[in-house]
């Protein structure tokens, strides 16, 4: 197991070579290689409809690449890497009639986890669900149940974190507390990929940085990025190229 | 480069067919219309007796077709090549044709034998559930957003469909009475000089069903391709960059 | 296994606090049952008792296609059947459980619809509760078995709501007949004739299993 903050590349938790996905006649990815490690963060960023969703549906095992091949640690196939892979996606997930612990432990024993009782009240305390803890999901605000949608991707501990823009529409002290959660996952080695727009975001938080445009990666980032004007000027020179 | 046209099993069977089964379905049309005009008429059904010729026959061509379907659907839905797609989809769209025949020619030698434009005897009703299913089975591929989310939702639909129809057969049986349906032509059965068109217009209508279901997976192929094409898929083509 | 009682518990749980399915179901079960009533104006009870079986089976159809059209619009509000797409539950385990959740919840329509029947057509249906509910059992297996199943595919096409009785009628001929004819030896005070259980019970077997594999492909994407 890799240790601390300071291993940016340990052992490839999942790796992807010539990934490609069509619609009918639409592509929205035409060969994309992409690898994360333990303990790594990787940006993921690139203008709507670049393919970045499509992208991390696949790495969660929700959508099948038209080509290409998806590898995740272990030799696990697309059936068993389900047990690692965390979601967080545009929708919650949640169920609205249940509350916060019921939608948890729900979800909990779809993954199998064990001690979920102490996984769940560690996790409602960690995110500040605990005073809505036994309230219905429908009644939660977005950053609520922004919240609590993490909590529920991560309830199983998962390996692989993938998050889809997940800074949209929260409130800075949520966004910083949403930070401060993505690099405890580094700090746990575990592997995060964050899709966002939000370049000062990625530039501060991630190890690497890919541009993908028009369903291609127009842009990778050898290492860490400097500065949010830096990966900007990135950015911004991809789109130009593309 | 143009991009290389699906080449798997089902492609090839079908390009291999596609032009014996013509040949071959022009020459038996030929014979079997003149087995139907030569052979003698029936002393009690006259002249739409000879729809015999006709309706079972369509018939044979439906179900196989709907077991094509399912098991091409299956197959699918095992190895996810969608060639196997291809073959369930045309086979669902050839089969529904002959099915529809099956459903308009019925009542025509219902009402000249019987009287009655239509009947619920077993065979009858079973086909027009089966043709209920097949337009359930095309509805839902037309409705249904992705073309392969179309494929898999059908290919389930298709194997629940086909295993119905044992059931069905066995549930009608039970609930009907006596079956208004001449009853099981065997080789006896039928008069002297109803053999051959009646075997002529089985072989008639399976080779058109195979004729039509091998130019229908080659659009289907051509489809595929273009489509591939215009996305620009990497493969076998070089990318525009 | 636990899968399947966790996805049952969740469902009964949350109908139990909005109880809007159900409520809908039973509503829409009565109606027709009134409807029913008066699409037979002046019949004679002889004849109104040999129709009452097929009759009490069309409403528990409409009631069935009601609640099944609803079973997977819970899972769509928030995505959440993406979110089960992802677990590494066994999806047949995961069918299992929501057939198991809208099989109680017919049933409990269903008790209450037959108690509405007898009421409007005139028939004691306590000397064969028993059985009857074994029948009425066996049908809703069947219903419920490629009802889930092709729900479950009826809500991610273009016209959801009509799209499932397009494509499950044709499928629930076999239970209709068997459960409309053993609905009536019921009614007759006769015996069920062992030919109709048998019909319900390998339609049920086949329906059951081709469901339990067909859903691990409905689920993906």
């Amino acid at each position: 197991m890799t240790s601390g903050a300071t291993a940016l590349h340990g052992a490839p938790v999942v790796s992807a070579a010539g990934l490609a996905k069509r619609f009918g006649p639409i592509t929205a990815l035409a060969g994309v290689d992409f690898e994360v490690g333990a303990g790594a963060v990787v940006a993921v960023l690139g203008p709507n409809g670049a393919g970045k969703t499509t992208l991390l549906r696949i790495l969660a095992g929700l959508a099948r690449p038209s080509a290409g091949a998806v590898r995740y640690a272990g030799g696990a196939d697309r059936r068993s890497a389900r047990r690692f892979v965390g979601y967080i996606g545009h929708a919650t997930f949640l169920y609205p009639q249940l509350t916060a612990r019921e939608n948890l432990h729900f979800t909990a024993r779809l993954y199998g986890v064990e001690d979920a009782d102490a996984r769940i009240a560690k996790l409602l305390a960690e995110l500040g669900l605990e005073a809505v803890a036994d309230r219905a999901a429908a009644s939660f605000s977005r950053g609520l149940a922004q919240r609590l949608a993490i909590a529920r991707a991560l309830v199983h501990d998962p390996r692989l974190v993938l998050l889809d823009e997940p800074f949209t529409g929260l409130d800075p002290v949520s966004a910083d507390r949403l930070a401060a959660r993505i690099e405890a996952l580094r700090g746990a080695a575990r592997a995060v990929v964050l899709v966002t727009h939000d370049l000062a975001r990625a530039a501060a938080l991630a190890d690497r940085a890919i541009v993908l445009v028009g369903g291609s990666v127009a842009f990778a980032s050898s290492g860490a990025p400097r500065s949010a004007g830096e990966l900007e000027h990135a950015y911004r020179s991809a789109l130009d190229a593309a | 480069m143009p991009a290389p046209l699906p080449n798997s099993a089902v492609d090839r069977a079908a390009n291999a067919l596609r032009l014996p089964t013509g040949i071959l379905l022009a020459v038996l049309t030929g014979a079997w219309l003149a087995a139907v005009a030569r052979a003698p008429l029936d002393s009690v059904q006259g002249i739409i007796q000879k729809i015999l010729y006709v309706h079972p026959p369509l018939a044979f061509a439906a179900y196989a077709g709907f077991a094509l379907t399912a098991i091409g659907g299956a197959l699918f839905l095992w190895r996810g090549d969608e060639a196997w797609d291809r073959l369930a989809r045309a086979s669902a769209e050839v089969g529904v044709l002959f099915c529809t025949l099956v459903i308009v020619t019925g009542p025509i030698w219902a009402k000249g034998t019987w009287g009655r434009w239509w009947s619920w005897d077993l065979r009858l009703t079973i086909t027009l559930l089966l043709w209920f299913v097949y337009l359930a089975y095309l509805l839902l591929r037309s409705f249904t957003e992705g073309s392969e989310r179309a494929a898999r939702f059908a290919a389930v639909y298709g194997i629940a469909g086909l295993a119905v129809i044992p059931l069905n057969y066995f549930a009608l049986d039970m609930a009907a009475g006596r079956s208004m349906h001449p009853e099981n032509l065997q080789q006896g059965s039928l008069g002297a000089g109803m053999g051959w068109p009646f075997a002529l217009g089985a072989l008639v209508c399976l080779v058109a069903f195979a004729q039509l279901l091998a130019r229908r997976i080659e659009i289907e192929a051509l489809r595929s391709a273009l489509e591939e094409r215009v996305a620009g898929a990497p493969t076998g083509l070089e990318r525009s960059s | 296994m636990n899968t399947l009682l966790a996805i049952l518990w969740k469902d009964l749980v949350s109908e139990w606090r909005s109880r809007d399915r159900i409520v809908a179901m039973a509503l829409f079960s009565f109606l027709v049952v009134v409807v029913l009533h008066f699409a037979l104006p002046g019949a004679d009870p002889a004849e109104v008792r040999r129709v009452a079986p097929g009759l009490l089976w069309v409403a528990y159809l409409f009631a069935a296609l009601l609640g099944l059209n609803r079973a997977f619009a819970l899972e769509l509000e928030n995505d959440a059947l993406s979110a089960l797409a992802m677990a590494p539950a066994d999806r047949g385990f995961v069918f299992l459980g929501k057939a198991a959740a809208n099989f109680v919840l017919l049933a409990v329509v269903q008790f209450a619809t037959a108690v509405v029947f007898g009421l409007a057509f005139a028939l004691d249906l306590v000397p064969v509760a028993g059985p009857l509910a074994g029948v009425v059992a066996l049908g809703s297996l069947g219903i419920c078995s490629v009802g889930t199943l092709f729900s479950a595919v009826a809500v991610r096409t273009r016209y959801r709501e009509v799209m499932l009785p397009l494509l499950i009628l044709p499928l629930l001929v076999p239970v209709l007949l068997g459960a409309v004819s053993a609905t009536a030896s019921l009614l007759q005070g006769e015996k069920v004739p062992f030919a109709s259980i048998q019909l319900l019970v390998v339609t049920d077997a086949v329906f059951l299993i081709v469901s339990f594999l067909g859903f691990e492909y409905v689920l993906d994407e």
